[in-house]
């Protein structure tokens, strides 16, 4: 099979990068390549095209500009956001609240918190993949420092009451950060995060056709963190290290072309996913995971009855199609997912899984050709 | 395809004679959070170069995870094995319970004509069935460990590395440019590593076993820390010191006792397999057996005595037959079948 032929439904892993992103971070690293914290002409020129990039990203999100921090990824900010509030924390009892289905970048900064001897409780979700509100408000209380739960999750898509949450939370009378990993919700969602209720987001460059290597820490001027990298006072004196202003500029202008052309985009994908659903809800017995629930357009998370999953992509990598099963570890084996383990999904039935997702340069007919694959390898298989 | 040289090659070998070939690492042991392990045979470093091995000869390369299926059937196994008194092989179990079978079918699944790997034996293909044999390069010959393989199992099987010698495989993986041409061989249990594999086992087992150390009169001669620690044939760790060297010569684990002798009550001269199984159905002239991995080929007899149960018998005496092991049949380089040799030999052995 040749390259160009091969069907690529992993975007929720990454989505290459749009053409605009290519064409923008080329110019700015042949014309803007200083260090935008330097003092000449050229340190003036990248700067501007930084804080041009800031302005306009803010801009989407309903945000200040000096609410928008640069870092090297949704997983950078997702560390910071969480860890920070208890480093040096003089109240002993301080707690985080998070969910059992959040993002490894979230779980493994909460593991870190519960090292320290913080109290930290992971809320559970429903057999749709749903947070109820409830859960998470009952776990906080005074000593509640932050609060962490996703938009819409990474592996099902199944988006989460999060206004629900801060709403009520605006009800307590206490002090705390209520963070929302939004990385996948991004993708097809128009957001205004204070509109939302939340005082701090992490988004990844290369989930909307920007570059790997950056991504943006949304945090409200209502609060204040203690920076996460030493260094050089860069980003507004938060984080050192010399700006990535091409990969910014790249990402502002994927974020642009992302978020002005999302109707017809999100509709693309969405025809696409549906019929590639409805394909093969008629010609094999499967459940799409969150298929009665408000889920974004681009994920479907299918599970297979009595087929395995990593069979499955196997056959399906050598036919052509790449999706992926579970979160990837190093060498290229994959667990069964923590998501559906949290989903109550029985041990025989978690192992057939796999997750499906459509990005920005899906094509009309690529559900249809996909479900095609699909049904062709499976009745190989048998 | 383990990272070593002679899947390697295996996997060059296929795809210069034109197959198409799927490379595949088995992720059969993991840490505590699922990484791969860092010492033993399948790390990660392993891992990483089967894949570097695979994107030069421009193959897919997969690693599917086995660690349920090894971690039932070998390891627990293997400590059983010990927690017994039995001397363990995991390769034999690994293959015949992992490899050539869990992974077999996942290969059929994907519809793949054969399963190839970089044992050295070799396949011979008659009209009517498949033989197993000896490599032609018997220094490195490997058709112990694939003694339960069956003619039909053969039929899906490929051993490419069968007639060749293990100098000409480094030369063939430095012609095709492979990184792994000169690396260093890999004899550690995989789920071990360089560990004693006797620390391996205390931690998983209920180590107050401690019990007599019992010598050929029956008189205690000391105290032990548990039935594990020993297997037929040690000298190791036998109190005793001065004059003749002392010997386990059967381990009791009812009664948690560990009997000594001289080298000579090791000699056997004949035993019982149980599990046994044949590539081709069994055979009853000019057959020789091997009692431990690329030992000696002796001359033996052979009956069988129940449905799976066959009794052998030496026609010369020899010493370290450990139950546990398997004794596996040829005739000549043809391998017969074989099987797991039971403890009941030592009944026989004066204590």
């Amino acid at each position: 099979m040749k390259k160009d032929e091969y069907l690529y439904l992993d975007h929720a892993a990454s989505t290459p990068m749009r053409e605009v992103a290519f064409e923008v971070y080329k110019y700015t690293e042949s014309v803007a390549f200083a260090n935008s914290a330097g003092g000449h002409a050229l340190s003036r020129k990248a700067k501007n095209i930084l804080e041009e990039s800031r302005d306009s990203i803010a801009n989407h999100f309903g945000a200040a500009p000096k609410e928008i921090t640069f870092t090297s990824g949704g997983t950078e900010a997702d560390n910071w956001i969480i860890k920070m509030p208890f480093i040096n924390n003089k109240n002993k009892n301080a707690e985080l609240v998070t969910s059992q289905i959040e993002h490894e970048a979230v779980l493994g900064s909460a593991e870190w918190v519960e090292s320290l001897g913080y109290k930290v409780h992971l809320t559970p979700c429903d057999k749709d993949g749903v947070i109820k509100a409830d859960d998470v408000l009952k776990n906080v209380n005074k000593n509640t420092e932050i609060i962490s739960i996703m938009l819409g999750n990474n592996e099902t898509g199944v988006v989460q009451p999060i206004k629900e949450i801060s709403q009520a939370l605006k009800e307590l009378d206490s002090e705390y950060i209520f963070h929302s990993d939004v990385v996948q919700a991004v993708a097809n969602r128009k957001l205004d995060f204070h509109n939302i209720g939340i005082q701090s987001a992490a988004i990844s460059g290369h989930k909307i056709g920007g570059p790997k290597g950056v991504g943006i820490m949304f945090l409200s001027s209502e609060v204040k963190l203690p920076s996460f990298l030493h260094g050089g006072k860069q980003e507004l004196e938060r984080r050192a290290g010399t700006v990535n202003v091409s990969g910014v500029a790249s990402l502002s202008a994927a974020l642009d072309e992302q978020q002005n052309s999302m109707i017809v985009q999100n509709q693309k994908i969405l025809n696409e996913r549906s019929e590639f659903e409805k394909k093969l809800w008629n010609s094999l017995d499967v459940m799409v995971v969150g298929d009665t629930v408000d889920r974004l357009d681009h994920i479907s998370n299918i599970q297979f009855s009595e087929i395995n999953s990593e069979t499955l992509m196997v056959a399906l990598d050598l036919k052509g199609l790449g999706v992926s099963r579970g979160s990837a570890c190093a060498s290229g084996a994959q667990k069964p997912s923590h998501v559906l383990q949290a989903m109550k999904v029985s041990n025989e039935k978690i192992n057939s899984h796999l997750r499906f997702s459509f990005g920005w340069n899906t094509n009309v007919g690529d559900g249809i050709k996909a479900a095609d694959i699909v049904l062709s390898v499976i009745k190989g298989m048998s | 395809m383990s990272g070593g040289v002679d899947s390697s090659v295996v996997a060059g070998l296929l795809k210069s004679q034109g197959h198409d070939v799927i490379g595949v690492t088995m992720k059969l042991w993991e840490g505590p959070n699922g990484e791969m392990p860092e010492t033993g045979c399948c790390t990660a470093s392993d891992s990483e170069d089967a894949r570097k091995v695979a994107a030069k000869l421009d193959i897919p390369y997969y690693v599917l995870d086995y660690t349920e299926s090894f971690s039932e059937k070998v390891v627990d196994n293997f400590i059983d094995m010990y927690a017994q008194g039995l001397t363990p092989n995991p390769c034999v179990e690994c293959n015949r319970s992992v490899k050539f079978d869990h992974f077999l079918k996942q290969a059929k699944e994907l519809n793949c004509d054969k399963v190839a790997t970089g044992h050295y034996a070799k396949i011979i293909e008659n009209e009517n069935n498949f033989e197993l044999h000896k490599a032609d390069y018997l220094d490195k010959d490997q058709s112990y460990v694939l003694h339960m393989l069956s003619s039909s199992t053969l039929e899906h099987v490929m051993f490419p590395l069968g007639t060749i010698s293990k100098p000409e495989v480094r030369q063939i993986a430095a012609d095709l440019g492979l990184k792994t041409a000169f690396k260093k061989d890999s004899q550690d249990i995989c789920f071990v590593g360089k560990k004693n594999y006797r620390n391996f086992v205390d931690k998983r087992i209920d180590i107050s076993t401690s019990g007599d150390i019992v010598d050929r009169d029956g008189s205690t001669m000391g105290q032990h820390e548990g039935v594990h620690e020993f297997t037929v044939g040690q000298r190791k760790g036998i109190p005793g010191g001065q004059g003749e060297p002392k010997y386990v010569t059967k381990i009791d684990v009812r009664n948690k006792k560990v009997f000594v002798g001289d080298k000579k009550d090791l000699l056997t001269s004949s035993f019982y397999l149980e599990d046994v199984s044949f590539v081709n159905g069994i055979e009853n002239e000019n057959l020789t057996i091997q009692t431990r991995y690329n030992s000696e080929d002796l001359p033996c007899e052979i009956k069988m005595i129940t449905k799976n149960t066959l009794e052998v018998s030496l026609l010369e005496p020899t010493y370290g037959v450990a139950p546990g092991q398997f004794g596996v049949i040829y005739n000549g380089t043809n391998l017969i079948g074989g099987g797991r040799i039971t403890s009941k030999l030592n009944e026989t052995l004066p204590v």
